[in-house]
């Protein structure tokens, strides 16, 4: 495995550690998911320059443009919780848990 | 012209124009003096009767059979029809014998429909009867009985609707109508069939060209015309309704003359089946189901009328019967002698019916062998003429056709069956005997029992003659076409007569069993076969109705909105999509923190193992 994969790899990988074993805040939660987009695009901007495929050189925009829209739903929900659960707080989001 | 061509036809020209002359009286506006019906009708058929037997007795001294075409009805390219009458020794038998019975029928009607307003129109309908029926017996070529068939079956439909105003008469006249038609499409195929095959209607010439033909489809479709007309099995239902009918319309049409149309269409067309074994097979287990079926029925009803109904269904099967097995004229000679017994059965019932105030339930008679003699004593005639006691009119025409059943190359499930429907036929006559005349009466005391009137007493009489001397008359004077087979065991011979013993033994039996209990919990299943009449009225009336418009009403007004709206199209999304949703969501237990552990540890692993 290239530096360049490992590192990208290990980059994502942290960012779902975060993701799956944040236990208090939404917020921390929705932040790893943003260290994953970045991950992930800059994974997809090197793809074309290491591969020498010019085809995919928009998908790193594209990419970009769905993680925003992401993003903001994310922080939308995150506003709504506040809003109906009183806090940010992951243990507010029980309802499917017995 | 030779004189004895001239006579038969100059005889049946004149009897056309005496029985035709008092139905002329409809086109002038003179009123009729009020024994219009004795002086009139009755005198024309007494007459006509009379003008018959000249040809009678001429065929019974030379033999001498005659065919008259005259009047060229229409001429086509490819068929010719005549008016054209067959003289031969069914019809000039025949003829004498229907006058006859329907003479003493219509003395009797002066008497039983003397309170009714319009007995004048009974009286025309029992005449124009009886010009269709004999225009179907004298006729020689297929449109003609078509006319006479037709005619039959319409006055049949006008007289059982006699009273009108009562619902079941109604559904009973449609009922024979309906049934009728169904056998109509038969003769009608038989015709047609016949017309482009053999290029004609005319007796003879389908007889000489249809040697070589295979007739198995128009003896099917003479068949189901006979059935209808006949009342076999299957389309039998609306002989027993027509007892709604007067009962001199009972004794007239659906004993003696209409309903033995179809067994007459068989014997003269006998000559086309004789090689078709197909055809003689189907006749002859159909026949064999009607006669034993019918037999069954009579068992258990308690209607006078409904019980020698059903008796003439059932020797109607047995004449069916006889056709099956070639012996045509066997089944001619047992129309005869059925002819007298029968009519006058129900000349007997209808004088016990008036007698009784219009009682027709045999529960609710008994004791009439003292208190009307004379009637209870032509009943036990007819009834023993019936069961083939030896030497009265039944006699020779069913032994004759027991003993041909028995020596005959025959199916033996028909033979069994008929068999036991004669010993059936001695069970309900003993019946009717026992409830009607024996006994202690279970009527009102005041009722108007009556036998004092010579218009009853006279037909009675003729017909009580007929059934005892009838069938040795015509036996000593016919020559019988087919050799009979005269030896055989005795066993085999004397077998119409012990089944008929052993009926009688039986009904003895159970007709001293009415007064003690003899099973505390009877068996019912069969008493409801035979009094639902095998439940073929409640099936085919009734039920098969039902369904249709019940599935009518479904299609007309559920099918639509409920189902093409709704079940097909949105809500078939809806219905298909929500069980899936919640069985998904009911798996999903909602553990995210688990979820994503493993997925993580999953990747962890996928990065490691490709890493090295």
């Amino acid at each position: 495995m290239t530096p360049t994969h490992f590192t990208i790899s290990s980059a994502f990988l942290l960012g779902m550690m975060g993701l799956a074993f944040h236990r208090t805040h939404l917020l921390s939660a929705l932040l790893c998911l943003e260290a994953m987009m970045l991950a992930l695009f800059i994974a997809l901007s090197l793809w074309s320059l290491q591969l020498d495929a010019t085809g995919c050189s928009t998908a790193p925009m594209l990419m970009l443009a769905f993680s925003a829209c992401e993003a903001s739903a994310g922080l939308a929900l995150l506003v709504a919780t506040a809003r109906t659960h009183g806090t940010g707080h992951m243990q507010a989001l029980n309802l499917l848990q017995c | 012209m030779h004189p004895t061509t001239l006579m038969y036809t100059s005889s049946l020209l004149l009897m056309f124009a005496v029985l035709l002359y008092p139905l002329l009286v409809t086109f002038t506006s003179l009123p009729l003096n009020n024994d219009w019906a004795s002086s009139h009708a009755k005198t024309a058929v007494k007459s006509a009767f009379l003008i018959s037997l000249a040809p009678l007795s001429l065929f019974l001294s030379t033999g001498m059979e005659a065919v008259t075409s005259s009047w060229t009805w229409m001429v086509t390219t490819t068929l010719d029809i005549t008016l054209s009458f067959k003289f031969d020794h069914y019809s000039i038998i025949f003829i004498p014998i229907a006058l006859y019975v329907t003479w003493s029928i219509l003395e009797f009607a002066t008497w039983y429909m003397h309170s009714d307003p319009l007995m004048n129109r009974f009286f025309k309908y029992l005449l124009t009867f009886l010009v269709a029926m004999l225009i179907l017996v004298s006729a020689n070529n297929l449109f003609q009985l078509f006319i006479g068939w037709e005619g039959v079956g319409i006055m049949s439909f006008l007289l059982i609707g006699w009273w009108h105003g009562r619902a079941d008469a109604n559904t009973a006249a449609l009922q024979a109508v309906l049934y009728n038609r169904v056998g109509d499409i038969g003769l009608i195929l038989g015709m047609a069939w016949l017309a482009t095959n053999v290029n004609s209607w005319d007796i003879q010439q389908m007889f000489i060209l249809s040697k070589n033909l295979d007739m198995t489809l128009p003896l099917l479709g003479l068949i189901l015309a006979a059935t209808g007309k006949s009342a076999q099995f299957g389309l039998h239902p609306w002989l027993p309704a027509a007892m709604e009918g007067p009962t001199p319309v009972s004794a007239l049409l659906h004993s003696s003359t209409m309903v033995v149309a179809g067994i007459f269409l068989l014997i003269r067309m006998s000559p086309l089946m004789e090689n078709n074994q197909t055809a003689l097979t189907l006749c002859l287990c159909l026949g064999a189901l009607t006669t034993m079926f019918t037999a069954t029925c009579a068992l258990t009803q308690n209607d006078i009328k409904k019980i020698v109904a059903f008796s003439t269904s059932s020797q109607l099967g047995l004449m069916m019967v006889t056709i099956g097995l070639n012996q045509p004229q066997l089944a001619f000679l047992h129309i005869c002698t059925h002819a007298f017994f029968k009519a006058m059965l129900f000349l007997c019932s209808g004088s016990v019916i008036h007698s009784l105030n219009d009682e027709q339930d045999i529960r609710k008679m008994g004791g009439l062998h003292h208190l009307a003699p004379f009637t209870s004593s032509c009943l036990t005639v007819g009834s023993l003429a019936l069961t083939g006691t030896p030497f009265l009119a039944g006699f020779f025409s069913k032994d004759a056709i027991i003993e041909a059943l028995n020596t005959s190359h025959v199916n033996a499930w028909a033979l069994t069956l008929t068999l036991i429907a004669t010993s059936f036929t001695a069970i309900y006559s003993l019946r009717v005997i026992f409830f009607v005349t024996m006994g202690t009466p279970r009527f009102l005391p005041l009722s108007p029992i009556n036998e004092n009137n010579p218009a009853v007493i006279n037909p009675l009489k003729r017909l009580a003659w007929g059934s005892i001397f009838g069938g040795l008359l015509v036996m000593l004077n016919i020559n019988l076409f087919k050799t009979p087979v005269l030896t055989m065991p005795a066993e085999l011979k004397l077998a119409a007569l012990a089944v008929s013993i052993l009926g009688l033994l039986t009904a003895l039996e159970l007709a001293t069993l009415t007064s003690k209990q003899f099973k505390v919990t009877p068996l019912r299943t069969p008493h409801h076969f035979s009094t639902s009449l095998g439940f073929v009225p409640a099936i085919i009336h009734r039920q098969i109705p039902q369904l249709s418009l019940l599935l009518g009403q479904k299609i007309a007004s559920q099918m639509v909105d409920q189902t093409w709206l709704e079940k097909t199209g949105p809500k078939a999304i809806a219905n298909a999509t929500a069980p899936l949703a919640s069985a998904t969501s009911n798996m999903q237990q909602g553990l995210i923190k688990t979820y994503l552990t493993l997925f993580l540890m999953t990747l962890v692993l996928v990065t490691l193992i490709s890493a090295t």
